[in-house]
Formats: C-alpha cells, sequence, structure tokens
C-alpha cells in the first residue's frame, strides 16, 4: 500500500479527535536538528469544516481489538484497513515540518494485540523522530489506557502533550458503549501521567538536566450527546478533572453518528455543536474566569441554556449584584459581567489608572457593550435600555444574535479556541 | 499643509520626527515618498536621513517612553497603513508627554488606532508562521512565496532560522521583491525577483499530494463549514498554499 493511501485512511479514521493545540511547550531546537516547540502554539491550515490544522493528526494503525459502539474504527466495522511502520511516520512527519505544513503529530492508534504492544509500537515512531531523526517539534501522543505504567512514564519523555480520551461523562455509559474500556483504568493511566508531570517537575529543580515530561500537560476528550447525561454531570466531572489531576484540557466533541446500526445511539441528524459550544464556554468560565461549576448549573438547571451564553445566563439569575461601576469593580467582579473578557477586563484596570474610562472608551477596549451595557454603570450611568428587568435584557441579549434553529449549521461566532484549539 | 517627506526607511521616518520636534514648521502629515504627489494644498519639506538624529529618536522612545512603545512605532511603520506615518507622530507627542502609561490610555483615539494596527501587523505576522509553504527546489532549497499585506518578512526570518536551522531556505515577498535568504548559519535580507519557473525537485510533487490528501480527510463532513474557514484563512492567502 502506497504512503498517500495509508495517510487518506489513516487521517480518515482519527479526525474525531477534537484537540488540535500544540501550545504549552517550550522545546528548542538542537544544534543541527530540526524544528522546535511555539509557546503560543501557530495553527497552519484550516480545513473545511472551519477546525485549525496544526499537528499532522493521524492513527498509527486503525485496525483495533476493542468494539466501541460510537467509533469509526471499531472491530465489527468493515473499512478499509492500514498501518504505517515506525519509519514511515517519521518520515512524513519530518518531510510535512520541512515545508511548513505542521507543527508537529498527534499521534493516536488502535489498539493492536494490547495496550502494551500499542504503546511500545507509538513510542517506536516517537524515539525514530526525537533520537534518529533529531525532531525537536511538538508531539501529542495518547496514552493507551491500561497499558504498563513503565510504558506511559517513557512515553511522556519523548512527548510534549500526552491524553487519555475519557470518552463518556459516566462509567455507566462508557460500559454501555465501549465495554472494552472501563473507567478505572482511565482514570488510573492519567493519574499516573499527573503525578509523574509533578515529580519531574520537582525534579528539574534540583537537576536542570533530568528530562522533561510532557511539559504542555495532559488534555482528554469525552463525546458529548451520545448518552443522556446531561451538562451538570459533564461540567462537574470537567472541575473535578482540572482540580484532581491537574489537566490542561478538557474538549468536548459532539457526537457524530458514524455508526447508525445501533441501537445503543441515539438517532439524530447533525451533531450537537451549539451544545458543545456553550460546554466550551462554560468550560471557559471554570479555567479563566473563577466560576464553580454550582454556580453555572444546578439540580434545577441541569443543562446549558441553548440561546444565551452560559455567562449572560448567570447573570441574569444574579441580577441583584448588578449593576457594578466599571471605574471601581474589581477585576473579578469585571471578569463576571458579560461581554467583558478577560482581556478587556486587564485593559479596563490598566486605562482607568491613567483617567477615568468613559462609555465610548470601553468599545475601543474591545468590551461587547450589547451585552454588557444591561451590567454596570460608567461614571455612575446606566447606559441598558430597558432596566434591570431579567426578561427584558434577556430578549434584547439574544435578539441580536442568530437564533439556535439557524446557528446549529452556521456557527461562525466563535474564537478559534471555542472550537478547541 | 506642511507635509515632511522621507525615504521610507525606518530611519528616515525617525528622522522625520527628529525635525518635528526641532523645526520651527510641524508637519501636518509624515509621508513615504513614492506616497506622496504634488497638489496646491501642500508644503513639501524632504527629510534626509540622518543616523544620528534617528538614534536619538530611538532612544528616546525606549527610555523616556518604553521599549514597548517602539515596538509600537515599528510594528505601525512596518504596517504600511495610509497615514500610518503620521499617526505615529501623533502618538510619540502624546508618549513624550505621557511617559510609559502612553499605552494604557486605551480609550484615547491616537492610542487606540495604534493599537488596532499593531494589532493587525502581529496577527498578520503570526498568521505567516504557519501559512507560508516551503517547495524543495532542485539543489536542496526550500522556497516559499508571499504577498501578506503588511511588511512582515523580517518579523518571521528569526522563528524559521531558529525552527528550519538545518535546511537552506527562500522566503520571498513578491509584493515588495523582498527576499529572506538563509543558509543554515546566518539569513539576510535581499531585493529579490523570480521571472521564470523554478526548477521543482521531484520528491517535491509526492508530498504535496499527499498534504492535499491529508487536508480533504482530516473535515468532518457533518460539520462543513466554510463562512468558518474563510474567517480563520482569508482567502487572499490561498494562492500561495498547496492544499486549498
Amino acid at each position: 500500500m502506497n504512503l498517500e493511501r495509508k495517510v487518506e485512511i489513516l487521517s480518515e479514521s482519527a479526525k474525531y479527535d477534537v484537540s488540535c493545540s500544540s501550545s504549552g511547550s517550550k522545546r528548542k531546537n538542537t544544534k543541527g536538528g530540526l524544528g522546535n516547540g511555539a509557546y503560543a502554539g501557530i495553527c497552519h491550515s484550516w480545513s473545511e469544516d472551519g477546525r485549525c490544522i496544526s499537528l499532522l493528526k493521524i492513527l498509527y494503525t486503525n485496525y483495533c481489538i476493542y468494539d466501541c459502539v460510537y467509533c469509526v474504527n471499531r472491530h465489527s466495522n468493515d473499512i478499509p484497513r492500514a498501518a504505517f511502520t515506525p519509519e514511515e511516520l517519521a518520515e512524513l512527519t519530518i518531510n510535512f515540518y520541512r515545508r511548513n505544513y505542521i507543527e508537529g503529530l498527534f499521534l493516536s492508534s488502535g489498539i493492536i494485540k494490547n495496550p502494551d504492544y500499542t504503546m511500545e509500537q507509538l513510542i517506536k515512531a516517537m524515539r525514530l523522530l526525537r533520537e534518529n531523526k533529531g525532531f525537536n517539534g511538538y508531539i501529542h501522543v495518547k496514552a493507551i489506557p491500561g497499558a504498563d505504567s513503565r510504558l506511559i512514564s517513557l512515553a511522556g519523555q519523548y512527548a510534549d502533550r500526552m491524553s487519555v480520551n475519557i470518552e463518556l461523562p459516566t462509567g455507566k455509559s462508557l460500559s454501555m458503549l465501549a465495554p472494552q474500556k472501563n473507567k478505572s483504568s482511565i482514570i488510573g493511566s492519567m493519574g499516573l501521567i499527573s503525578t509523574r508531570i509533578k515529580e519531574v517537575r520537582e525534579e528539574r529543580k534540583t537537576f536542570k538536566k533530568a528530562l522533561p515530561f510532557v511539559p504542555a500537560g495532559q488534555s482528554t476528550q469525552l463525546i458529548v450527546g451520545a448518552t443522556p447525561d446531561d451538562d451538570l454531570h459533564v461540567l462537574n466531572l470537567t472541575q473535578g478533572l482540572y482540580g484532581r489531576f491537574g489537566l490542561k484540557r478538557v474538549y468536548y466533541s459532539a457526537y457524530v453518528p458514524v455508526n447508525t446500526q445501533s441501537s445503543l445511539l441515539p438517532a439524530i441528524a447533525s451533531p450537537p455543536m451549539v451544545r458543545e459550544n456553550r460546554l466550551y464556554q462554560a468550560d471557559w468560565l471554570l479555567r479563566f474566569y473563577g466560576f464553580k461549576a454550582e454556580e453555572i448549573l444546578d439540580e434545577k438547571h441541569p443543562n446549558l441554556d441553548l440561546n444565551l451564553d452560559p455567562k449572560s445566563d448567570w447573570a441574569l439569575r444574579n441580577l441583584h449584584l448588578f449593576p457594578v461601576e466599571v471605574n471601581k469593580a474589581d477585576y473579578e467582579m469585571l471578569l463576571r459581567v458579560p461581554g467583558i473578557g478577560v482581556i478587556s477586563a486587564r485593559k479596563i484596570l490598566a486605562a482607568r489608572r491613567v483617567k477615568a474610562l468613559t462609555f465610548d472608551g470601553l468599545s475601543r477596549i474591545g468590551v461587547v457593550l450589547k451585552r454588557a451595557r444591561h451590567f454596570i454603570t460608567c461614571q455612575g450611568k446606566y447606559y441598558g435600555e430597558r432596566g434591570l428587568n431579567e426578561e427584558l435584557i434577556r430578549l434584547s441579549i439574544t435578539n441580536t444574535k442568530r437564533t439556535f434553529s439557524q446557528a446549529s449549521n452556521q456557527l461562525t461566532i466563535f474564537t478559534e479556541e471555542f472550537l478547541g484549539c | 499643509m506642511i507635509v515632511y517627506i522621507y525615504d521610507g526607511t525606518f530611519s528616515g521616518l525617525l528622522t522625520a520626527v527628529y525635525e518635528a520636534f526641532y523645526q520651527k514648521e510641524k508637519p501636518g502629515q509624515i509621508l513615504k515618498e513614492w506616497d506622496y504627489s504634488q497638489n496646491l494644498f501642500s508644503q513639501p519639506i524632504y527629510i534626509y536621513s540622518d543616523n544620528d538624529k534617528a538614534d536619538k529618536v530611538f532612544n528616546a522612545i525606549k527610555e523616556r517612553i518604553s521599549f514597548t512603545a517602539l515596538k509600537n512605532v515599528y510594528y505601525a511603520f512596518l504596517s504600511e497603513t495610509d497615514n500610518g506615518d503620521t499617526l505615529i507622530y501623533n502618538y510619540l507627542k502624546l508618549g513624550l508627554k505621557m511617559g510609559k502609561y502612553v499605552d494604557g490610555n486605551y480609550s484615547h483615539e491616537t492610542v487606540s488606532r495604534l493599537h488596532e494596527i499593531c494589532k493587525k501587523v502581529a496577527r498578520e505576522k503570526h498568521r505567516m508562521l504557519g501559512l507560508i509553504r516551503f517547495r524543495l527546489i532542485r539543489g536542496d532549497v526550500y522556497y516559499a512565496s508571499m504577498e501578506p499585506d503588511h511588511n512582515v518578512i523580517a518579523l518571521i526570518a528569526p522563528h524559521f532560522a531558529r525552527r528550519m536551522s538545518d535546511q537552506n531556505w527562500i522566503i520571498h515577498d513578491i509584493k515588495r521583491k523582498t527576499a529572506i535568504v538563509y543558509n543554515q548559519t546566518e539569513w539576510v535580507m535581499t531585493e529579490l525577483e523570480v521571472t521564470q519557473a523554478l526548477p521543482i525537485d521531484e520528491e517535491e510533487y509526492l508530498y504535496q499530494k499527499v498534504w492535499k490528501t491529508y487536508f480533504d480527510k482530516i473535515a468532518i463532513r457533518e460539520r462543513k463549514n466554510p463562512r468558518l474557514q474563510k474567517s480563520f484563512m482569508p482567502s487572499r492567502y490561498w494562492k500561495h498554499l498547496i492544499e486549498i
């Protein structure tokens, strides 16, 4: 089988992995070597679905002994199969990299023989790249859940980022749709990586020459909408993963029905992309805005509002805290105002040190006044037309945006981060 | 209106700023010589580049305002935006009054306009890090062409010198007829115009083909969204890409 055909098969099978991040690693080039890590990450292209391409995202092989109901590569699917050799994969990566097509490699794989054997193959390919070819670009590798801890530790020495996919929000859903995977081996591998990251970080404080281990941290991904699990559950899980394992990112992937024959899966026409986006927005609130999952959702509201972003939704439920004076409010409170993001909150702090902010100045700073004006005063004046009336503000905010039904096919309002970069 | 005209170099611009501060006749506009056309209402004054004067302004910006301000001025200069040089002059007038706080004055029109321009340049610089495509030509040289809106070629050169340190490469700005040439040791900027087809290495076609296949297969059909794709990767860049 020629190279092009292999790439065709093995990228087709890898496209459902959401992560495309190439950030967080400052790996330096070695003398006579090729490549380095750009800390901020670099997107190299955008595919037809609007998702960024920064890494060569590909499977080592799509032969798989598992039979996960939602997965295109499952054992019982009759699809073309292929496998790389470590040499082929390394050559391809290097040649794409030299032409500036990619920022590095995202290497995943179907399970061949058993988790250990699979992990060994991925290590072989990475070792070839790092040790024989002098490659210092970015590598994201999948830790195969259930692989021996020594293999996972070894893999982490070559990789910039590692991830174990949690796949589904609950153990129950997992045992229903991915019966050969189990929650404890997934969580076990995650724990192992997280412990090792912390250990190596300590070691490197004293021994500068200690090898780095997964310098860009670990991430995971779960599928949204394949099972009846609600958003509250997803967000609580996410919060737990950030807290317990110090994960860099949790990615959400709107369920795409690839195997339609199973009665275990919901019959849907298109992936729940708006819900996916709302989860990313809520995730941002957890990571950068100081929110707790229980502030965003509770038993009474277990799902995110599809018509309204989670921060606006929270603000409308907490109108007693508003309006806030932009010239006085502290950073934490500014961050909670719909329409003010991390960058504009910082700019507000800097700008008002020079002189009091005017309402016109706010839009120049980048505040989205359509939303923010209902929740702030500027030099004591309130600019919302409708007063602090929940229903009226809700109408005003949602009317200015696309409605849900239109938005499901044309989501152009996102920043690239929301799409999983 | 008094118009200062300079040779289009950075040091020429700084000289013009120097003169504007010290001469009695203050300019209403500062223009590159190729952007100036004579008319009844303008009174042109030609400024000759002077490295000593330029250095003085350079150091004054760094010391009396900030390093950020210096970077902003350079980025705005590279932006080649209409009236960009006059804006730089106004920004510096304000900067010398306010010192390092000038960039915190986000709601000031001059500052915010200058920041906007700098952001555009920074964004395009970052885009070009990802969007240029090298082609292997015979003689073991990787060649990339581009036509950025702003003059970012010098800004991206150090990145590729660090990253592709073990290959020979050329990055060519076709619009401005300039190029960065790197020989595995150092890079230099030079004038360059390519008039005939480049001798492409045989191996190049294979990887171009495989890259196109990859690009095509990695998209999820159920999520197709060409508008989103275009908003991240504007079509004016497409002709220098392989995949599209």
